[in-house]
């Protein structure tokens, strides 16, 4: 191995030790000295890749993000094996908090909501992200109507924002334990469910098991 | 011989609403208690008569705007007549009009997440956010103005939403801005309670 790889190597093992310090402390308690212990790497090589604990902090979080936009974004091809339908439904299951990982992604993405509005520097990247998954699923929904699967004139923007919104709001529910994630998936499903032409019950959610770390 | 606080002038409410500012400003973690003095018109001892600890404070500060937000909805909810004007008072008042302040309603939910005493009030909150609105439907239905949806699930279905697209908006994402907000989440209530609810519309 190259001393460049090494070097990302260590990069990026000071990001995932981060991104779980953050998932388990809170943004606010996450401490160098911690995360340089769990990197297995020295605090003066932490400051070395990051300047200041708040550029790595936030750069924790984008690299989460960027991650599990990779693994969540998955391949067009879905919906051709799966039907417009299916993969809907898994793409809302994508986002809600499953236990597991997808349960310390929706800490980490609290704790991003509040950087982004302490600091405005951070914004550009939250917005990157919402971006990035409202145009994930209008593609999904075009893709439906497309096939013939979703109602021709469905407002595919629209729905879009209505699944983020109500995904954000139904999920950090659940977080806090006031609903159940079934609960979740049922409401979003049926909030679209009449404009996009799908069944009244949503399918049974593929087999949860997540993607490897 | 070390002077009393002067406790003349300054009050609770004052030291809160102080609290709130700066929070706002400089967020939770950098908050100190010299910044509520100052902005409040008094000294460091003053404020620690009334907060034995910064936490404290700032603890009741948080809560203490979600609640007068709480309050403030509820006199003027009183105040509207017309069931569907309460519907659309409640849609604006989340998306950007009003003095709601998603900044610290978002400080308050990530730190309730390992706080179990703020997350006891989180759950109280929140309970009086899907009340204010199940009330208004209910309200509406008692006069034979919405359909028969559930008063309580349509809560929490609206509350989902509009606090989904309240984080958008804090956030200054371009694309949801407060039109779009009160657009989406009318439809939303318009299909639920099956009555639409702008200018002058009939049921």
């Amino acid at each position: 191995m190259n001393a460049a790889a090494t070097e990302r190597g260590a990069r990026e093992r000071i990001l995932a030790a981060a991104v779980e310090r953050i998932a388990r402390d809170g943004i606010d308690e996450a401490r160098i000295a911690r995360i340089a212990m769990a990197a297995g790497v020295s605090p003066s090589l932490v400051h070395y890749h990051f300047e200041t604990r708040d550029a790595l902090l936030e750069q924790a979080l984008e690299y989460s993000y960027e991650l599990a936009g990779d693994v969540r974004l998955g391949p067009e091809g879905d919906a051709v094996e799966l039907g417009s339908v299916k993969r809907l439904a898994a793409m809302i299951d994508q986002f809600l908090p499953y236990p597991g990982i997808l349960e310390r992604d929706w800490i980490l993405w609290v704790e991003l909501w509040l950087r982004a509005v302490r600091h405005t520097e951070m914004r550009p990247t939250a917005a990157r992200l919402y971006e990035r998954m409202r145009d994930w699923f209008s593609e999904a929904i075009a893709t439906g109507i497309e096939r013939g699967e979703f109602n021709a004139d469905a407002d595919r923007d629209r729905i879009a924002d209505r699944i983020l919104a109500l995904a954000d709001g139904y999920g950090v529910r659940v977080l806090f334990g006031d609903l159940e994630v079934s609960h979740a998936r049922r409401e979003i499903w049926a909030a679209v469910k009449d404009d996009l032409g799908l069944p009244e019950q949503p399918p049974p959610p593929l087999d949860p098991a997540h993607p490897q770390d | 011989m070390s002077p009393r606080p002067r406790l003349d002038h300054v009050r609770r409410p004052e030291l809160l609403s102080a609290a709130a500012t700066v929070i706002r400003q400089r967020g939770l973690e950098n908050a100190r208690v010299a910044d509520v003095a100052e902005k409040a018109g008094t000294s460091t001892p003053s404020v620690l008569y009334w907060y034995a600890t910064k936490a404290e404070l700032l603890k009741e500060a948080l809560t203490s705007a979600e609640e007068r937000f709480y309050e403030d909805l509820a006199l003027q909810l009183e105040r509207i007549e017309n069931p569907r004007e309460r519907i659309v008072h409640i849609i604006h008042s989340a998306a950007g009009e009003g003095d709601y302040d998603a900044a610290l309603w978002m400080e308050l939910w990530a730190r309730a997440l390992r706080d179990p005493e703020l997350a006891a009030t989180r759950a109280e909150l929140d309970g009086r956010w899907r009340r204010s609105i199940a009330d208004a439907v209910r309200y509406g239905q008692e006069r034979g103005e919405f359909g028969a949806t559930d008063p309580e699930e349509f809560a929490v279905v609206l509350a989902c939403l509009l606090d989904g697209l309240a984080v958008q908006i804090a956030l200054r994402d371009m694309e949801v801005t407060p039109d779009r907000v009160r657009e989406l989440a009318l439809k939303l209530a318009e299909r639920e309670l099956g009555c639409e609810l702008l200018e002058g519309a009939r049921c």
